[in-house]
């Protein structure tokens, strides 16, 4: 049971908290304003890894630099997405009617192809790279140079999304679309702009978030998934839309998931997170910190 | 008279699709077997999700619980009474956590099934470890042929019991479910009892089909019998064929099925890339699928000439 106090176990649950508050905050954005259920979510994750990592063995880039690349280039992806397929979808009726649905089939397909593109490309192997694997004392806490680095940049990143999100003109817009979408049409909200920012914004930061994860795990084409529950989970645990109730369930699950694991086993993780998944979906659908029902 | 010459027909073609048991060679019995094993996987999802809209994204976690109880049943029961008994015991099991499990709607009912699946394959795998077992030969399974039979059973059964639905009391109440469930339970649709008994019929043929799958496949290993890409493949045929009707999955099933066969082996990220794009397709331009394209193209033209 000692081990359950160490401030080691501690560090590695805020890095999995941080980096899954990062992830779900994309997700929550993209969910929030055009009700669009991204089942391929991961797969940024996975992308964001693949570009550190070839900036990496191409050109021996960190992913601390990269990283900007990887959310550009996601977030350039966001803004294609939006451009070619959901601008019409989000103006068609007959999809409109059962848009959830709709997307989550449509993302699962985008994912399929990916995933497989991936694969053809940089084959279906775990690959990986060293990168400031010196480890750094900090009190009690050991730790390799990469994940301080990880859980710095992370929160940093996290916390300022949140901040910017709450008080900035552009961030009231969005939570104003994400509480009533006709609504803010009405008193004079560019929709059209705020969907689309919000699209290049949520894969962006994931993509960047997917960079970070490059220096802690093996990257694979199909790491992406467990990422897309864990965000599916975060984000209804805080409350769908609610970005400061998103930040906190990561930070939440990311303890649940360390701590779980060192209680029960390695063997047990994907069992507790799709566990207290479907506990959540099953026994409060609102959220822990959600009022009233979800939005239909 | 037109529908008792539909029948004939219907019948005949099955007789026929029987009597190849003992004459075609084996590379076809394998196709054929996997074309009757997606049929009736097929229809059983439509039970559930094409006619209530709950769509399961997870049903291969009825497959693969059939295939563990079968292969844990494997020696201690006559073979046939074992497919029986790990269809009960899946049907049974999907009574007991439908109610909690079908009161999630919508999409996140999409995202639990998906998440339930993995989350049964997960235990199964930790269950096996314990038991050190990584996988579980099946040895002295019947031929292909009394298989193939089998599965053309399940598939014919599977096909006549989504058709009768269709047509039933209980499919319509099952429709209007989907259509909006709280004016079904207004006008007094029972909406909770009959999503439950759709759910369990649902999981009904699966496991069976899975128990079957597993004594053509030889050895039972977690990680196959629940792959993900089994539940990808039904919801991809299903949509392909489109309709809540037995008719649809039939087209999406045979399509894909020759797809399979012709790439899996060689080029299986090829055979999911075009299975992803066939998805994006059918949702954005046809999502009423094959049968739905054509019955709306064809009234087009009709109008148009008359």
């Amino acid at each position: 049971m000692d081990i359950l106090f160490s401030p080691q176990l501690l560090a590695a649950a805020l890095i999995t908290g941080v980096l899954y508050a990062l992830i779900s905050l994309g997700l929550n954005l993209i969910y929030g304003t055009m009700r669009l259920l991204n089942v391929a979510h991961g797969d940024l994750v996975m992308i964001g890894s693949y570009i550190a990592f070839m900036a990496f063995s191409l050109f021996n880039v960190g992913p601390l630099i990269s990283m900007f690349g990887a959310a550009i280039i996601c977030g350039g992806l966001g803004w294609l997405a939006y451009r070619s397929v959901f601008q019409n979808l989000l103006s068609n009726s007959e999809i409109l009617a059962r848009l959830e649905e709709n997307s989550l089939l449509l993302f699962f397909g985008i994912s399929v192809v990916v995933q497989n593109l991936v694969i053809l490309f940089f084959t279906a192997d775990r690959q990986g790279y060293e990168y400031l694997s010196a480890i750094v004392e900090i009190g009690d806490v050991r730790l390799t140079g990469a994940r301080l680095a990880v859980l710095i940049v992370g929160s940093v990143v996290s916390i300022a999304a949140v901040l910017y999100l709450r008080f900035s003109l552009f961030g009231l817009a969005i939570n104003a679309l994400i509480q009533n979408r006709d609504a803010s049409a009405i008193v004079g909200i560019n929709v059209d702009r705020v969907q689309m920012f919000s699209l290049v914004i949520g894969f962006g930061i994931t993509g960047l978030a997917g960079a970070l994860i490059s220096v802690l795990e093996p990257i694979t084409p199909v790491m992406g998934f467990p990422y897309t529950m864990s965000a599916f989970v975060v984000i209804i645990l805080g409350g769908l839309g609610n970005l400061w109730g998103g930040f906190l369930a990561g930070l939440l699950l990311g303890f649940l998931e360390i701590y779980g694991v060192a209680v029960t086993g390695p063997e047990w993780r994907s069992v507790l997170v799709y566990g207290i998944f479907i506990g959540i979906l099953i026994f409060r659908p609102q959220g822990l910190l959600g009022r009233g029902r979800v939005a239909r | 008279m037109n529908n008792s010459l539909r029948l004939i027909g219907t019948a005949a073609v099955i007789v026929i699709l029987a009597s190849l048991s003992g004459l075609a060679s084996e590379y076809m019995l394998g196709i054929g077997f996997t074309l009757f094993m997606y049929i009736a996987l097929a229809q059983s999802w439509i039970i559930l999700s094409g006619m209530t809209g709950y769509i399961s994204l997870g049903h291969v976690v009825f497959f693969g619980s059939g295939a563990y109880v079968f292969v844990l049943l494997w020696g201690l029961v006559p073979v046939w009474l074992g497919v029986a008994i790990s269809g009960l015991v899946v049907g049974i099991g999907a009574l007991m956590i439908g109610y909690p499990v079908l009161r999630v709607r919508g999409p996140y009912f999409v995202i639990l099934s998906f998440g339930l699946a993995e989350l049964v394959k997960n235990l199964v795998l930790i269950n096996e470890a314990r038991m050190y077992m990584s996988l579980r030969p099946v040895f002295g399974a019947p031929p292909l042929a009394q298989l193939y039979i089998a599965m053309l059973v399940l598939a014919v059964v599977a096909t006549a019991l989504t058709y009768w639905i269709r047509r039933s009391r209980f499919g319509a109440g099952l429709r209007s479910i989907r259509e909006d469930e709280w004016a079904a339970e207004t006008i007094g649709v029972p909406a909770s009892r009959l999503k439950l008994i759709a759910f369990a019929l649902s999981g009904l043929i699966p496991a069976m089909v899975g128990a079957i799958f597993i004594m053509r496949s030889g050895i039972f290993q977690p990680g196959d019998a629940f792959n993900p890409i089994v539940s990808f493949t039904i919801v991809t045929m299903a949509i392909i064929g489109g309709s809540d009707d037995a008719a649809g999955p039939l087209l999406g099933v045979a399509f894909l099925v020759i797809l399979q066969e012709l790439l899996w082996a060689n080029w299986p990220e090829i055979y999911m890339i075009i299975l992803g794009v066939l998805l994006i397709g059918f949702v954005l331009f046809a999502p009423g699928g094959i049968l739905g394209w054509c019955s709306k193209n064809l009234s087009r033209s009709k109008k148009n000439a008359a």
